[in-house]
């Protein structure tokens, strides 16, 4: 789009974004490393993904800074408006994120004084990849503007929605045939259900891209497969 | 990347161009500005806002002795422009005008042509020795006035032709070309639609490297775009002078609170 | 609050195609005030062609003049007794001289095409001639003494009465009753206009011939008045324009706003409202039975009109200088210029056009004026141009508007036509001033 003629406004909302973009770099990177630290039983990895998040919360709170000062300052209207909006929520989903990689690499150093629970890894590896590809293609959407990638993130989200329900019969198991299991199995499902909700919050940035781009919020029925915890547990 | 951001707004605290102390100015009985001390910053857009009849524009006249004009008026306490007092006996308001120059709320260009305009300050002032010197400070006020581009092929043309935005960085541009140190500018976009609003405001950013510019605006949204120091004035009393994010986002007196967010007068 | 609690009927809801009675009569007092002022105007549209109707009716036949053509032989031993075309000798002839040898071709060539009436002595048929017509001759000749000895062609003025004849204002029946002229000099007088000898030309002496004595209408000029009042003009100009100018200046931008400059503001706008004739009589006290100058003289006219014109002159230039925009004076204030370059450089150009039309208004004021004149003596009967200025500002002179006074007061009915001759060429001049004004306003008028 044209440039502001007041520059300052455009260096403004540059700069807000640039730390959005910033702070997706960080989140993405600190997902990978909890991953891998999970895979490769690699407990300084998972210290250093536990030490990293206070900079993601710290660039948060400085984007939601920058936004109420650009609110307060600027007065965006209608594409400017939908940026400083979209911003606080991505930063909000972001700052999840972290704080989910972060949980996935207490749990770890946690699982690394339990017996390994064969079968499990690979799938949890998977399903990992998929969330880190969908938070890297909602970053991507965001910074390219692409409502079509969005939406493609969007309808990613089934796939992990399954992976999950896979991994959780999955632990069921592993829990029935041995009850000496449930403590790892539980951190594991845990991680599983993190790792889940990650992807939710991927489609969540995914979403804002579109409500930035079309200036409209997609009110269709996100696509769900959550049927083992409704089926299981009716009664929740 | 944000550290260039910042380093933007970062104000230069140490450098202070213009000290008002206890100021008071009376017209007749009555009294419009009541105990203001400020330090108004060298490098820096600093903009005066609040209610009509507070006393805003009446103080920025006092900076340049503008009030000087108007018998009745009266000023007490003291004004430094780089610890020299403007108010005192041996100072001469034309020279100080010269380095204290104003824009004012409606464009006022002289009614000659463009380049005359802007060679009026100069020429007075003796700033140039010949016709080449004044051809180069004409052209490089008009460009730090964003105005070269549009005007230079028709720089005989007459000045009162232009368009109200255009007219307005003509008057900035001949305010600029007596190379002031401060530039003082009243309400410069009440007259004008919003784009050369914008025009204006943007230039009012750009001129921040070069000189202390003071600006009265009644358009909070303008001193919050342009503007690093907002000073909030309320009937005749500097309310509250800050950082303008900090005024605008979190003002320290109920006052400015209420000002700012529309609901006093 | 309830509709209850309040006694305002609600408006009735009706169609916007349908007047209402208030609208009706509001449409009406409108329709009725524009009829007034549509009425004032044409009111005054109709006197103004009236007056012009009567004074060009009146006044246009000044411009022409009938004349005589004949073929005078100039015979030496009656014009230049001694032979030696000496100027002085030639001098010494006087216009009964020339009047005779006029008076002599006339009836020569009268008699000789047969167009003398029956009756008609020779010295009245002489008499259709003007007593201007001699004197004529004589200036020819001594302008050219080459002439004596030879016959020339010359087209002599013709009596009042016979141009009267030719415009109409005498005829067969008054002039039965007039001591001036007989009915057989009116026949004569039509002979030669059938013989085409006797007919109505242009006349540039209206415009540059001097006053003429009562009984020379025929004669009388507006020339020494035209110079008179150019040479007032002047003097009007070259004193008033900067003596208002600069006190207006000062006044507007310079001084204090106290009591006494209030004061002097009122006495302004007082003196522009005395009576022109109170001036005369200032003019008459002081400068010339005080200061001594010389009566009947433009400067003593000039410096009175000055007096007379100094008020219009502040006023229009103090009103133009209170229109330039504030705004102005702010721009050059606010970049440093000092009050006089803002004054000189700004606020004074941008007045020029009002204090321009101001002082041309205010001079064109001056022309017409003729009360104040009348005391200083320029009512004088003055036959002598003023000489070139500066020295001609002391000589004696006359004034237009004063002249049409001279014209009027006279006997002759042929100068009632001299008088709306002189007022048209007044009007002509006016016309021409505010012509001037607007012209020159619109060449500096600019546009803030």
């Amino acid at each position: 789009m044209a440039q502001h003629i007041l520059s300052a406004f455009d260096r403004d909302l540059e700069s807000i974004q640039a730390m959005v973009v910033k702070m997706g770099g960080l989140v993405e990177a600190q997902l990978v490393d909890a991953a891998h630290a999970l895979d490769t039983r690699d407990e300084e990895l998972a210290d250093s993904v536990r030490k990293r998040d206070k900079a993601v919360d710290a660039l948060e709170e400085q984007i939601n800074e920058e936004a109420a000062r650009l609110i307060a300052l600027r007065a965006p209207a209608a594409s400017d408006l939908r940026v400083a909006l979209s911003v606080i929520k991505i930063a909000g989903n972001l700052e999840r994120v972290g704080d989910y990689s972060k949980n996935m690499a207490k749990r770890t150093k946690v699982l690394l004084q339990m017996p390994t629970i064969n079968g499990s890894t690979g799938a949890m590896r998977r399903m990992a990849q998929a969330v880190e590809g969908m938070l890297k293609d909602a970053i991507d959407s965001y910074i390219q503007r692409d409502d079509k990638l969005a939406a493609d993130v969007r309808a990613r989200d089934i796939e992990i929605d399954q992976m999950y329900n896979a991994l959780f019969r999955e632990f069921l198991t592993y829990m029935l045939e041995d009850p000496r299991n449930i403590t790892a199995c539980m951190h594991l499902h845990f991680i599983a259900k993190n790792i889940e909700r990650m992807g939710d919050l991927a489609t969540s940035i995914a979403e804002q891209v579109i409500y930035l781009v079309t200036g409209e919020i997609p009110d269709d029925e996100r696509p769900k497969s959550d049927s083992v915890t409704l089926a299981n547990h009716p009664e929740v | 990347m944000n550290d260039m951001r910042l380093m933007e707004r970062v104000v230069d605290d140490t450098r202070i161009k213009i000290s008002a102390k206890d100021v008071q100015v009376w017209y007749g009985d009555s009294h419009a500005i009541k105990d203001v001390n400020i330090d108004i910053l060298d490098k820096t857009v600093t903009a005066f806002i609040g209610p009509s009849g507070c006393g805003k524009s009446t103080f920025l006249r006092t900076l340049n002795r503008m009030n000087d004009t108007i018998p009745i008026c009266r000023v007490e306490g003291e004004i430094l422009l780089d610890g020299e007092n403007i108010y005192d006996r041996k100072v001469d308001p034309v020279q100080l005008r010269a380095r204290v120059g104003m824009v004012f709320q409606k464009p006022n260009p002289f009614p000659k042509s463009i380049y005359d305009n802007v060679a009026y300050g100069p020429r007075i002032h003796g700033l140039t020795r010949n016709k080449a010197e004044l051809d180069e400070v004409v052209e490089s006020a008009l460009k730090k006035a964003a105005l070269w581009k549009e005007v230079k092929d028709r720089l005989t043309a007459p000045g009162t032709g232009l368009s109200g935005g255009q007219q307005q960085r003509l008057c900035i541009a001949r305010a600029v070309a007596t190379s002031p140190e401060v530039l003082l500018m009243d309400e410069p976009c009440s007259a004008l639609d919003p784009i050369a609003t914008a025009q204006v405001e943007e230039l009012i950013d750009e001129l921040r490297e070069n000189f202390s510019v003071v600006i009265v605006t009644h358009s909070m949204q303008q001193a919050a775009r342009v503007s690093q120091k907002t000073a909030f004035f309320h009937m005749g009393n500097l309310v509250e002078y800050g950082d303008t994010t900090q005024i605008f986002t979190k003002p320290s007196d109920p006052r400015t609170e209420s000002y700012i967010t529309g609901r006093i007068g | 609050m309830t509709a209850e609690a309040t006694n305002i009927p609600a408006p009735k809801r009706r169609s916007l195609y349908q007047l209402d009675a208030r609208t009706r009569r509001r449409n009406a007092s409108e329709t009725r005030f524009r009829a007034y002022g549509v009425a004032a105007i044409a009111f005054g549209m109709i006197a103004l062609a009236v007056l012009l109707w009567s004074i060009l009716g009146q006044g246009l036949s000044a411009f022409t003049q009938t004349r005589i053509a004949m073929d005078v032989t100039l015979d030496a031993a009656v014009l230049d007794k001694s032979g030696k075309r000496d100027p002085v000798e030639l001098a010494k002839a006087t216009t009964l001289a020339y009047g005779k040898i006029l008076d002599q071709a006339l009836v020569k060539q009268a008699t000789d095409k047969g167009l003398m009436p029956e009756g008609l002595s020779a010295k009245d048929a002489a008499g259709i001639l003007s007593k201007e017509a001699p004197a004529q001759l004589r200036r020819m000749v001594l302008d050219n003494p080459a002439l004596i000895g030879t016959t020339v062609q010359i087209e002599a003025l013709a009596n009042g009465r016979i141009d009267g004849l030719l415009k109409g204002r005498v005829t067969m029946e008054s002039a039965k009753l007039d001591s001036n002229v007989s009915p057989a000099q009116l026949v004569l007088a039509q002979n030669l206009k059938d013989a085409g000898l006797l007919a109505k030309s242009f006349n540039f002496d209206f415009i540059t011939a001097p006053d003429a004595s009562e009984v020379r209408p025929e004669a009388a000029g507006l020339g020494v008045a035209i110079l008179g009042s150019l040479y007032m003009m002047m003097i009007v100009l070259v004193l008033a324009l900067p003596i208002g100018v600069a006190a207006s200046i000062y006044l507007e931008e310079f001084a204090a706003k106290n009591w006494f400059t209030d004061l002097i503001e009122v006495n302004i706008a007082n003196l522009a409202a005395v009576p022109s004739i109170v001036y005369g009589i200032l003019g008459l006290a002081v400068f010339i039975n005080f200061a001594g100058m010389p009566q009947s003289s433009p400067l003593v006219g000039g410096l009175v009109l000055t007096l007379m014109t100094l008020p219009t002159i502040i006023i229009a230039t103090r009103a133009s200088l209170k229109a330039v925009p504030p705004s102005i004076k702010d721009a050059a204030l606010g970049i440093g210029a000092s009050k006089t370059q803002t004054v000189f450089h700004h606020v004074l150009p941008l007045a020029m056009p009002g204090i321009m039309t101001g002082t041309i208004i205010g001079m064109a004021h001056a022309l017409g004026e003729t009360a104040p004149l009348l005391l200083i003596g320029m009512v004088a009967f003055v036959r002598d141009y003023p000489a070139a200025p500066p020295e001609g500002f002391l000589d004696p002179a006359a004034a237009l508007p004063v002249q049409v006074y001279n014209f009027t007061r006279r006997a002759d009915p042929a100068f009632l036509e001299r008088a709306s001759g002189a007022i048209i060429v007044l009007l002509v001049f006016l016309a021409l001033m505010n012509v001037a004004a607007i012209l020159l306003r619109r060449k500096f008028e600019r546009r803030w």
